[in-house]
């Protein structure tokens, strides 16, 4: 019956995976990934590590993914198009290599086998995982939880646009302040009184920001 | 009749090579970054099976930190993606290949 | 032999909860009809049947007898894929939810508990399924080659991506005053004080936040900018028709029935009745059965706090939700966090 299960669930994770290197559509292979962690997720209920399954689904498949599905329906990636092959004598070097492969791990499956399997005695709970990770190894866990600060103040600063409005920016009225020194060119940076406009065309007028509202300037 | 720890670790060998094939094949930024994923995953296959198979729960600790550590290498690096797309509008990988914007 | 008997009798519980589940999300859409229009003055349909009983079925019929119209250009596979996900992620958290103690079924001496699939990791379980349900609604917002579906599913989708962590980090305080995330035991220990002992006594701002965050994580009002009517035409689901646009109708009030349920199960005390335990005896099949229509009227009550938040609330705009969502729940998340904790590390009596 696990073996079953086994054959299962490692067979729609090598093939998803195998889609997700032969797929061309970025989005293809995105949705494919996250089939290989779900079934990843499955084989470590398998192994009796629920938590590691839970937390494989809701970080990996639920959250990672999201960001990058999120940047490629942004940047609107295209296809990969066949071509440029680089080097010609890659491909049967990687068939020779797979078959290398393949020989190693049937060695492995075939010659391997008598394993003692303990029954699981409540390793993968929540339960242990809690009391290790803040008792023994809680340096680990607060020099983690630096890395994910240092990680949130890169990718912010990587967003940053800074600078000048561009001209398709879109003034909220009475919501966004702006500093003077956008509009007043004798005003220090430090100024922080802030410009005040009622509609956006007045905002868009102040900001010098023209071609917003073309058709508010016809005469029909 | 139960599955193996070599079984698993064949398993994990092969999504592991597989992510490495892509990573070399891919052209595209944003996928090659899924290969690298990948091989991660293949790599916290590889310890949790080890944390099941000698009762240890270290393996599925260091799964823990390897998660978080590759949440915040998938921010940073899609901000960097989406930073150098903004220069160069393409996302191929050939590209970007010198440092001159 | 066991395990096929085991097999057989969870298909049985899972098609018990399915059936179970599907009519009381269409009477909520029947319900969400008659209630709205008698908070704005009128009668909502009540043609059909007598009072308007049968009006789902008629919905239904409506929906499969439609044209299924295909947008040219779109992509076709994740085009069909998109609802399926949806539906497929709002239902499978329904194995995880108590709907009432162990019973003993009558005529024979078996006693099951009434849950489908008792996980160590059930709120977990939950969690990370409705992190899988924001897929639906990002591809479908892409798939339909549509800008305003595009725009309405990033919007969509950002917003649930933001409540889910004031969401989990709600029910934090929950957790640490149950000390288990199987969702069974935490019904069982709200058992106490003949059945008065539950957790909203405890966790107020936890009870408060929760509702805010799964009102915002639903996508209703006054949270629904991104697929209000006025705003982005019908936001992801633009672009469907007929049976597909009733699987994303069917995967939205699925999702509120979930998050009601995950409130009556953390808070509201789950399955327990109070008093019932003095009149009649724990086990036997009369108080499962009383147990169970108490779980049920406990998420009733629920779903038509929504239903009458949507027919007085204005709706916020993005970017007040967004800022609503960061900078004021998931703070006020952590200090509820942060106050449980320390009640229960100084022992004050209740906090066990």
């Amino acid at each position: 019956m696990l073996v079953l299960l086994f054959i299962l669930f490692g067979g729609l994770a090598i093939g998803c995976a195998l889609a997700v290197v032969a797929q061309r559509n970025p989005l293809y292979s995105a949705i494919s990934l996250v089939g290989v962690f779900i079934s990843l997720a499955c084989l470590y209920v398998m192994l009796a590590a629920p938590f590691i399954a839970a937390v494989q689904v809701i970080v990996y498949a639920g959250a990672i993914m999201v960001l990058v599905v999120f940047v490629i329906m942004l940047l609107n990636v295209e296809e990969e198009e066949r071509g440029r092959r680089r080097l010609k004598f890659l491909v049967p070097m990687a068939v020779a290599m797979a078959a290398i492969l393949i020989a190693e791990v049937a060695f492995i499956l075939v010659t391997v086998q008598e394993f003692r399997v303990n029954p699981p005695a409540g390793v993968g709970l929540t339960d242990s995982i809690g009391t290790s990770l803040f008792t023994r190894y809680l340096l680990p866990f607060e020099i983690t939880s630096i890395l994910l600060l240092m990680a949130i103040v890169g990718a912010m600063t990587l967003a940053r646009r800074g600078g000048l409005l561009s001209t398709s920016a879109r003034v909220i009225p009475g919501v966004t302040t702006l500093p003077r020194s956008l509009v007043d060119p004798r005003a220090t940076p430090d100024d922080l009184r802030p410009v005040e406009a009622d509609t956006t065309d007045e905002a868009a007028r102040l900001l010098g920001v023209t071609g917003l509202r073309d058709h508010s300037e016809r005469d029909e | 009749m139960e599955p193996q720890l070599s079984w698993y670790l064949a398993l994990s060998a092969v999504l592991f090579t597989i992510g490495v094939t892509g990573v070399i094949i891919k052209r595209n930024v944003i996928a090659m970054f899924m290969c690298i994923e990948l091989m991660l995953n293949a790599v916290n296959l590889t310890f949790v099976a080890f944390a099941s198979f000698f009762q240890d729960v270290v393996g599925q600790l260091f799964v823990f930190i390897v998660m978080t550590v590759a949440a915040a290498e998938a921010a940073v690096g899609l901000g960097i993606i989406i930073a150098i797309f903004r220069n160069r509008e393409s996302l191929d990988v050939d590209d970007a290949s010198i440092l001159k914007l | 032999m066991d395990t096929a008997i085991d097999i057989a009798l969870k298909f049985v519980a899972i098609t018990v909860v399915f059936v179970v589940v599907l009519l009381v999300v269409a009477y909520t859409v029947l319900a969400e009809r008659r209630v709205l229009g008698f908070i704005q003055g009128r009668l909502g349909p009540n043609r059909v049947g007598y009072g308007g009983i049968l009006q789902p079925f008629a919905d239904l019929l409506k929906f499969i007898l439609k044209e299924d119209i295909v947008p040219d250009k779109s992509t076709r596979f994740i085009y069909f894929l998109a609802p399926v996900i949806a539906t497929m992620a709002a239902l499978m958290t329904m194995i995880v939810y108590p709907f009432g103690p162990d019973t003993r079924i009558p005529f024979t001496s078996i006693t099951i508990p009434l849950v489908v699939a008792r996980l160590d990791i059930g709120l977990l379980y939950v969690l990370g399924i409705t992190s899988i349900g924001v897929y639906g609604i990002m591809l479908a917002g892409w798939s339909s080659n549509n800008k305003y579906s595009l725009m309405g599913g990033l919007r969509s989708s950002a917003q649930m991506i933001s409540y889910e962590l004031a969401l989990g980090l709600s029910l934090i305080g929950a957790i640490l005053l149950a000390g288990t995330l199987d969702l069974f035991q935490v019904v069982e220990q709200q058992s106490g004080w003949h059945g008065l002992r539950w957790l909203i006594i405890f966790q107020p701002l936890g009870f408060i936040i929760y509702m805010i965050s799964a009102i915002a994580e639903t996508n209703r009002v006054p949270f629904d900018l991104p697929e209000a009517e006025t705003e982005l035409v019908a936001g992801f689901h633009t672009e469907y028709s007929a049976m597909k646009f009733a699987l994303f109708f069917l995967a939205e009030y699925i999702n509120m029935f979930t998050v009601a349920m995950l409130a009556t199960t953390l808070f509201l005390g789950g399955w327990n009745f109070p008093f019932l335990d003095a009149f009649i005896e724990r086990g036997s099949f009369l108080f499962g059965l009383l147990s169970a229509l108490a779980f049920l009227v406990k998420v009733v009550l629920i779903l038509f706090f929504y239903i009458w938040l949507r027919g007085t609330l204005p709706r916020f705009r993005f970017d007040q939700l967004m800022n609503f969502g960061w900078k004021i729940l998931l703070p006020l998340a952590l200090i509820n966090i942060f106050i449980t904790a320390t009640l229960i590390f100084l022992r004050v009596p209740g906090f066990s």
